[in-house]
Formats: C-alpha cells, structure tokens, sequence
C-alpha cells in the first residue's frame, strides 16, 4: 500500500500520511494497551493526513497484502 | 557479398586482426577512449564491447575465482565477464558491464580482477591448486591459526572491482508519474501492446532498457504488416508520440510493489545523469522478453564463447564480427535463421550443432529453408550432437564436438568463436518482486509468470511464446485489454501481422556429457566461477533446496544476479537429484533487478533536502556574536557564545553564573505555540492537561502538563488565557506539530462536534526571554514609558499585551530560569530589533549549555526526564494528580503497574565528595549491589551557584528517599561516584527570586 485515498484530498502518496494506532479489538476496554492481536485479515486503524487537508482517518486494511478496503473520515458526527 | 567498411586510422592494429566492420548502422564519428592503458577508437554509439571487439580485443576480464581469462559472454546487462572500471582512481565507477557502457570522448577503463596484467595475471596461477576453491571452501579453509591471520590477502583478492574512494556524478532525479498503461519493454510484444493501448486512447508510458526500440526485431529479419521491421518500428514510434505516448529509454524497470513501479534511467550505462522514476499505473505490461541462457560444457568460458543473440545484437547494431569462422550450439530451430543471416554477412560458419535429433527439427518453413542453405553453402548440420569441449586459453582455436549416444568420439573443428544459445529464461522479475508466482513451462523449457494481481499482466516471452507471430499477437491482447480496464473506450484495430522466425522448437538441453574431473570445468554462472562440480559437491554435502544451493556456491549472487546462469544450475541440479525442474524451482528474485546507486535512489532528498535545516530569526544575530550552534529538535539554537568560554562547559557556566548575578538574554523562538480558539476551548483544554485550564483568568498563564494515553507524561508547557475563548498552549521545542496532531485527534474522535479551532503558531511568534535580577529594569528602558507600570505591576505568570515600535507584542512574566523573568513574543520583524536593544542596554546572551545548568539548579523538567516513559507520580506532580481531573490518560494512569514500588522517583543528587562530578546517563545502583540498576542520572551539570556538581535522577521509588546513599555508575566514560538523593530543586526551594 504505498496511496491512501483521503476523502478530502483523493489518492495521496502515504509520505503525506501519519499513522496513530491500530485500534484495539474491544473497544472502550482501558486495558486494552496491554493487548494486542496481530491477525492477518482487516485491521482497523486510525491515520491523519499530515501534509494536506490534516483530517483525521479511519481506514480498514488487510495488513498481510497491503490492500486498503475503506477509508473514512473521522469526526464531526463520525466514529 | 561481404561489403567492408575500412577502418578509421589512428590505431595500432593488434596481431589477433581488427576486423572490418560490417553494415553497420553507427555514425563514423570517432571516439576515443582508453583501456587498460592503451588508446584505442571506436565510433560513437559504439559500447565498449563492441569498441573492443572490432579492435580484436577478445580478452576482457578474469573471473572472480579462478582468475580465469574471460572475454564477452552477452549483449545486455546480463554480461558477467566483462566488468570494467570508469575512471581514474580514487574516482572510478566499478563493474560496469561493458555492453552497457556507451563510449564517450575521453573514457578510462580498466578490466577488473587481475593483477598485475590482464594478460598475464599472478593470482591465475591458484587454478593450479584444482579444487581447492570448491563450494563453501571459506567455510572449511583459512582457519589456523586465525582467519586473521588471511584476511588481508582475501580483501585483495576477492571481489568484483575495489570501491571509489571518491564521487564525482550529478546529483540524480527523481520524477513521479502516473499514467494508464505502463509498458515494460519496446520489443516485439511491448511495441504491440503500447500501439493497441494507445489506439484504444490510454494514456501509455513505455520503458525501454535499451538506447534503441525493437528488442529481438534488431536483428531477426522479420516483416511486419508487410514491411521491414525497422520501417515498422519507425511508423510504430511516430504514431506513439503522435499520440502522446511516452517512451523512456535506457530506463529500466528495476522494482517496485503496492502498485507503484520504479524505473531507473542510466543514460550511457554509467552512474552520472541518472533518474529514478516512481510510476504508479493503473496497468503494467510486463514485455521485458527473455534472456538468453548458455550451456555448460567443459572450459565454456573461455573468451570467444558467446551467446547466440549477443553475436547477432553485435552484427546487427555496431556491425561487429564476433568470430570470421564460429560454430554455432544450441537446442531449437533459430541457430539456423542465425546462421544464414550471420552467412548473409560474409561470415563462414563452420559448422551447426544441434543437441536435438533431426526429427525434432522442422521440416518445413524458414528454419528449413535456412537449413537446406547451409548444406548448400557446405555448412555441416550436426543433430543430436554437442560441443562438449572447448579449446584455447585466452584465444579460442576450436571445439570439441561428440555425438550424444556416444560421447567418447570426439570430433574437432576449427573456430575462433562458439556461439551457444541454450533456450530463453522469460525477463519476469517485475512479475514476481512482490505478490506473484511463476511456473515451469515445458513448451519454452522456462519459468514463467504465473498468478498475477490484476494490476499487472504479461505479454510475450513473458507469457512463454517465442515465435514473433505468437508474441506480437500476445502483446497486443494485452496492451488492448490493458487499456480496457483503465475504461479506454476507443478501437484498436487489427493486430499486426508479423513473419519472422517462427516457433524454435526448442528441446532442453542444460549440459554436455562429461566425466566427474571435467565438471571442474563446465561452468554455470560465469561471474561467480560457480561449476557442475560445486552444484555436484553442495548436493552431497546436503545442500539440497535450490535456496541453500544458491547460498552455498554462490550461484546467482553478485552483479548478474543470476540471469544467464540461475535457471541453467536450477536445471542441471535438477538432473542430478532425479527430479523435475518444477519441482526444484529457481531461486527467488528480489529488486532491484539491475545494480541502482544509493544515490539514484535516494535523489535529490539529501543532506539540507532531506532534513531542512530551521532557523530562528535570530539566527545571524547569535553567529555575529559568536554563537556556537547546535541542531536541537531540527532547529538550530545556540550551544554558548564563545565570548565567554573556550568550550560549552566552562561558558555554560560563566554564562549561568552571570544570569543569575545581573541577567541575560535567551532566544527561545523554537518554543512550540499552538492557538486553541472556539466556544468550546476551555472544556476541551480541561480534558487535555492534568489540570484545568477553565480555571486559568484571562491574562495570565499556568504551567501544565499533559497526558498520553496510556498515563506518561506527554508534554508540559504554560498555557495562556488569552481571552475567554482563546488559549495559547505552550510546547516544548520541536513538540507542536506533533502536540497539534494529538489535539486534533481527540477533537475530532472522542470529542467530536467540539466546537474549537487548533491552529499552529510556533513559527509566527519569535521569543526572547529576558532573564535575571537586572531584566525588569533593562526591559523598561528598552521598552519604554508605556510599558513602565505594566511592567512594575505584572505578577508571575501573568502577562500583557501592547505595543512596541508600532508592532504587536506581548510579556509574559514566566521563567524556566529560576530568575525574575519576562517572555517575550513578538512578530519576526521586530525581533532583531528588541534583541538588539535589549544587549545593548546591557543584558548579554546566553544559550543551551547555560540554560540547563539554571533549570536544572532549580529541579524543572525538561526533555531527559520528560522521556516518555514517566507518568506525573514519578516525577513528583502529586499536587497536580489530586485534582483528580478527568483527562486522556487519567484512567490508564491508575493500573497497579505505574504504582509499583520500582517505579521511578524524580530526585536531585549531590555528590559526596563535593570535588566529584555526575555525569548525565551513569546507571544508579545501591552501594552492595552493584550490577542492579536502580535508575539513572537523567542530567548532571556543574553549578556555578552552589559550587559543586548536581543532578536529577531517576531512581526506584523504594530508594528515593532524602538521604539515601548510592553509587552513579559510569563505566564507559570511568569512574563512579558516591551521590546522596536530595530534592530535585536545589536551589531556591521557595522560588523567591523569580516572585520578587
């Protein structure tokens, strides 16, 4: 995966893109920093596009090809 | 009929006979050029192989090895034998494979692996030793007493050429494309695919490795759309570039994954002008051809033994002659096309021998024709037969040939050149880099590309065809369905229909039959000396996955990467474990697939490009003044001002100690400035800092903290109330683009709908801090009437805002210091100016150095003990923790393990004997156990205020007690010192002098 398309921006080379997290299997669960699965289908992660319109992502992926599935916009109503 | 072209003079003519060049297609410009001492000419567009050729130069290079002579084995980058050296030592550019390298006026070169001549080489007499070098014979050889005992003599010897001492080459580009349909390779296939995807009215970008468009077309003779090739490929480029299509030559496609494809572009063959292209197509063709394999017979390396295409290549585009009588080996039809046509120039073939029995020939069509020609011509035809020896040393004087069902009866025949051509292994590497397969194909007797992405497709040899008819067919499918899936709409017509040589007919052949001490010499990879007999010996040593195999002869590795020899040893291991060779498969190719500098790569991002430098407004101020600077979180701050000291250590001091006695000026510009603005601000701050920020009055400021998620201290700073709704939040320096993205994160996830603007001001405002006893009164006569009572009023850690010289400034009463102190932010444009008239009225600088010493006298935090790793408890912010306010990372800060009792403790240290110093980074340990850390020191300074050295540490919370003794460990830079924990503010507790 070396493009993410930012719904502000369209497809943008991933240089212009800041990765935060992957974002925990139960959601809410404060001790959730202390796990982790690694699975090979679709993570769900949150990224925020530095170098340009500095929205903040969401985008499923599967992380062993690479392939992005969805990208969203975070924010303003948006989870 | 022979029509001969004399030579320029100019040339002393070397006994083994400069031949004439025939029909050749170059300008009579000459070139001159240099190599291995001695001038020589060749024309322009001629490489250096085929420069030296036509001189009847045949000895080119000595293998890695065995220091064996070697001379041209292919036409392409492929060449593993004959690597030169560019250039003048220590500017060289090394293994430069000399068919790739384009003749300039001027140009050095020099063989490589030889010593102290060519010719006469002192390292080839180690051949003598036989199988002394075998496979893995590093791993069983050179050990007593010490392989450092050989290490010297190895460095010499082993090796392609010796590295450049020095760079002379223009910085590389790099350019970004996108396009439709990308195209690799102008041969038969990618020619057809660009003009059916560009009738289609995709946007195409083709790559062509080579300075010239045609591939095989060069030289096959073949009629397309009933014109000769050349007039074909001539109307073919016109109606590309009519159509806007893009060709890139001697650009090569070199790697590339997730849909993007890297070319690199080597005008000239030599690193100098080079350009990376980054393409990212919706389409890539992959018509990159095949390359040409050889076959093993005993000493096949000998110069002279060439490839079949390479010879022709050679004729074709520079007209050089190769060998006046060659034999010709192979296993398919096309010796026989090649061998009329090399007839057609004038050349006496000697004789054809082919591996495969007469049935398998074709009997009808061009390949017969041509071969009743040569019977004609006297030409003998050996089926079933092979060449299973060569003789000669550095001159080739002829074969050894035997039939197949008996190979004891060996036949000579005369000749100064062995053509070979083995088969063809399909060019499918950019097919297989990331996400693809491949698959033997018993048609071609090759890999070829198997399952691909859909991004990607295959076209001509690369999809395993070899006719000419097949493979344009082929690759005008592809570009044609390419377009379509790029949603190109328009119509590409008919194909066209091509004649050349047709289906070869090809029956694998891998080597000559030979006897155990003979397979010392039939070689497989030529550039790594790697034999039957070393594919033989790493088989019964238990090496028997192709992957180990390659490892442990070194089969395929270095320059060539296995290109002419990979598939082969794959083969003939292959035959000897008894299996198919699908089932042994060819070892994994990975980019780049031709040798790329670093530099090509890395372009034009270097140095000042790659990291910017960043400077404050101040900047030539502080170097006017003699300011020594220092990169500091991508800016750069001044260390000390060399006014006052020899080094950072003792200005440092006698800048603090001044600070401290009258005062000083700091620039503090890099400060992290982030305006927090909306209806919402201060909710949204309380959620974000430790502490509130809704209870902070408008016109003064309060230091803060903030929190990651999961409890450590992110950042700290003091945050200002500038108006109900406006805050500004402080950073550290270097912190506020990533504090800025930490804002607007939860903004717009947790806290969505906030109703608050997050804007990024470091840059707008520049700071100066004033600092010291004399600060106040210097900044009232700086600053002027106007400001004298708001500044006599001005309480700690509030601040004002109004005027200077016409422009917007604000104080803000804040210090780090521990002095009475201002902040002072303004606009850039006045900065210059207030620093000015600030030392002028006689506050002079200080930097870094000073600046830790003073915050450090006063326990405040900084970037060594805010590392991440600490939360608020460990670093004594009880006060601040019993608000209790519910921020990011206040949950997470309550798990049992930020409450165990090893936890670190921030603590000052002073050192027992008081003479002694602590040094930043020595490991703390009790005094009776000294190989358990206990913490360490986070920074040590000298004092100048207290007269001794001191320190803030963090130690395990359960030896943090005022008091305890221990020892600072600092066993890299020698010594430990005896240190008793004390408070971490040493100085000044109550923090009276910054009130007063």
């Amino acid at each position: 995966m070396s493009s993410l398309a930012c719904p502000f921006c369209g497809p943008r080379e991933l240089d212009e893109f800041l990765f935060h997290k992957t974002l925990p299997e139960a959601q809410g669960d404060e001790y959730a920093v202390y796990e982790r699965a690694n699975r090979i289908d679709d993570s769900l992660e949150h990224w925020q596009h530095v170098r340009g319109c500095r929205a903040w992502l969401r985008v499923r992926r599967n992380p062993s090809t690479g392939e992005v599935r969805e990208v969203q916009l975070l924010g303003r109503g948006h989870s | 009929m022979r029509s001969v072209r004399p030579r320029t003079t100019g040339v002393r003519p070397r006994a083994t006979g400069v031949r004439p060049r025939v029909g050749t297609r170059l300008q009579s410009e000459p070139v001159r050029f240099w190599f291995d001492g001695r001038e020589y000419t060749g024309q322009r567009g001629d490489t250096a192989a085929s420069a030296l050729l036509a001189q009847g130069v045949r000895l080119l290079g000595r293998s890695v090895k065995y220091r064996r002579p070697r001379g041209l084995l292919a036409a392409g980058p492929e060449e593993p034998n004959a690597l030169l050296t560019e250039g003048t030592p220590p500017t060289v550019i090394p293994n430069v494979p000399a068919p790739q390298l384009i003749l300039r006026d001027g140009l050095v070169l020099r063989s490589q692996n030889r010593w102290p001549s060519l010719r006469y080489d002192l390292a080839s007499l180690l051949q003598a030793g036989g199988g002394f070098f075998g496979a893995g014979f590093y791993y069983k050889t050179f050990i007593w007493p010490s392989w450092r005992s050989y290490e010297n003599i190895i460095r010499k010897l082993a090796g392609l050429g010796a590295a450049p001492g020095a760079a002379n080459l223009m910085p590389p580009s790099i350019e970004h494309l996108s396009c439709d349909v990308l195209i690799g390779g102008a041969g038969p296939a990618g020619l057809a695919a660009a003009l059916a995807a560009a009738r289609a009215g995709a946007r195409v970008v083709i790559c062509e490795r080579e300075p010239a468009v045609g591939g095989e077309l060069e030289f096959e003779g073949a009629t397309i759309d009933g014109q000769g090739a050349a007039h074909w490929i001539g109307a073919v480029k016109a109606e590309l570039a009519q159509r806007g299509s893009r060709l890139l030559m001697d650009t090569a496609i070199v790697g590339g994954s997730d849909g993007l494809v890297i070319a690199h572009r080597e005008p000239g063959g030599l690193a100098g002008c080079n350009t990376v292209y980054r393409i990212r197509p919706h389409r890539f063709v992959i018509a990159m051809g095949a390359v040409e394999r050889p076959i093993a017979f005993v000493d096949n390396d000998r110069p002279g033994v060439m490839l079949l295409g390479a010879a022709e290549r050679l004729l074709a585009r520079y007209g050089v002659v190769a060998g006046e009588r060659p034999l010709l080996f192979g296993n398919h039809d096309r010796l026989y096309a090649a061998a009329a046509r090399l007839g057609a120039a004038g050349i006496q073939v000697r004789a054809t021998v082919d591996s495969r029995p007469e049935a398998a020939a074709a009997s009808g069509g061009a390949a017969a024709a041509a071969r009743a020609e040569l019977s004609r011509a006297g030409v003998e035809c050996l089926f079933g037969h092979a060449v299973v020896a060569a003789e000669g040393g550095i001159v080739l004087r002829g074969a050894r040939v035997a039939p197949l069902v008996s190979p004891a009866s060996i036949r000579r025949f005369d000749c100064d050149a062995i053509l070979v051509s083995g088969g063809w292994s399909p060019a499918v590497h950019a097919g297989l880099h990331e996400q693809g397969a491949r698959r033997y194909t018993d048609d071609a007797a090759a890999f070829v590309a198997d399952r691909q992405p859909e991004w990607r497709l295959t076209a001509g040899a690369a999809s395993g065809l070899l006719d000419l008819a097949g493979v344009m067919a082929d690759g005008f499918a592809a570009g044609d369905r390419a377009a379509r899936a790029c949603g190109a709409t328009g119509s590409a017509g008919r194909p066209p229909v091509a004649s050349g040589d047709g289906n070869p007919r090809l029956i694998p052949f891998w080597r000559s039959p030979a006897s155990l001490n003979q397979e010392k010499r039939q070689f497989v990879d030529f550039q790594n000396d790697v034999t039957v007999a070393d594919l033989r010996q790493a088989l019964a040593e238990g090496f028997i996955d192709i992957e180990h195999i390659k490892r442990y002869t070194t089969l395929g590795v270095g320059t060539e990467q296995g290109r002419t020899g990979s598939i082969l040893g794959a083969a003939i291991v292959a035959e000897l474990r008894g299996l198919s060779l699908a089932r042994v498969g060819a070892s994994r190719t990975r980019p780049p697939y031709h040798p790329v500098t670093l530099a090509a790569l890395a372009g034009h991002r270097v140095g000042a490009k790659l990291r910017p430098v960043r400077r404050t407004p101040l900047h030539h101020w502080h170097a006017a003044n003699g300011g020594v600077p220092e990169s500091s979180e991508y800016w750069m701050r001044t260390r000390f001002y060399r006014a006052n000291g020899a080094d950072a250590f003792s200005a440092g001091i006698a800048e603090a100690a001044r600070v401290r006695a009258h005062g000083g000026i700091l620039d503090a510009s890099t400060l992290g400035k982030i305006e927090v603005v909306g209806r919402d601000a201060a909710k949204y701050l309380d959620r974000l800092y430790l502490a509130k920020a809704s209870t902070i009055k408008v016109g003064r400021g309060k230091y803060m903290v903030n929190l990651r998620e999961d409890g450590m201290v992110l950042d700290d700073g003091i945050v200002l109330r500038i108006d109900e709704d406006r805050y500004l939040a402080t950073t550290g320096s270097g912190h506020a683009e990533h504090m800025l993205s930490h804002f607007e994160y939860y903004r717009d996830t947790e806290w969505s709908g906030a109703n608050v603007a997050l804007i990024n001001v470091t840059e707008a405002w520049s700071v100066i801090v004033a600092a010291g006893p004399a600060s106040r009164g210097v900044l009232q006569t700086v600053l002027g009437k106007p400001w004298y009572t708001g500044l006599d009023r001005l309480s700690h850690m509030a601040f004002v805002d109004g005027r200077w010289q016409e422009r917007e400034l604000r104080v803000l009463r804040a210090s780090f210091s521990g002095e009475l102190a201002f902040e002072l932010h303004c606009r850039s444009d006045i900065a210059l100016p207030l620093l000015q008239a600030l030392a002028d009225a006689g506050l002079p600088p200080y930097g870094l150095e000073a600046l830790d010493i003073l915050r450090l006298e006063k326990g405040y935090l900084a970037g060594s003990e805010l590392n991440g790793q600490t939360t608020p408890l460990d670093l004594g912010m009880d006060g601040l923790l019993k608000l209790a306010n519910p921020c990011v990372g206040r949950t997470l800060l309550d798990r049992p393990a930020l409450h165990e009792p090893l936890r670190p403790r921030l603590v000052g240290l002073r050192a027992v004997d008081r003479k002694a110093s602590i040094q930043g980074g020595a490991q703390i340990t009790a005094a009776n156990s000294p190989s358990q850390s206990l913490g360490h020191v986070t920074a040590g300074v000298y004092s100048p205020t207290l007269g001794e050295w001191i320190a803030l540490a963090l130690v395990a919370r359960s030896f943090a007690a005022e008091g305890t003794l221990l020892v600072a460990r600092d066993p890299l830079r020698g010594g430990d010192t005896r240190v008793r924990v004390t408070a971490p503010v040493h100085f000044d507790p109550a923090g009276e002098r910054m009130k007063s």
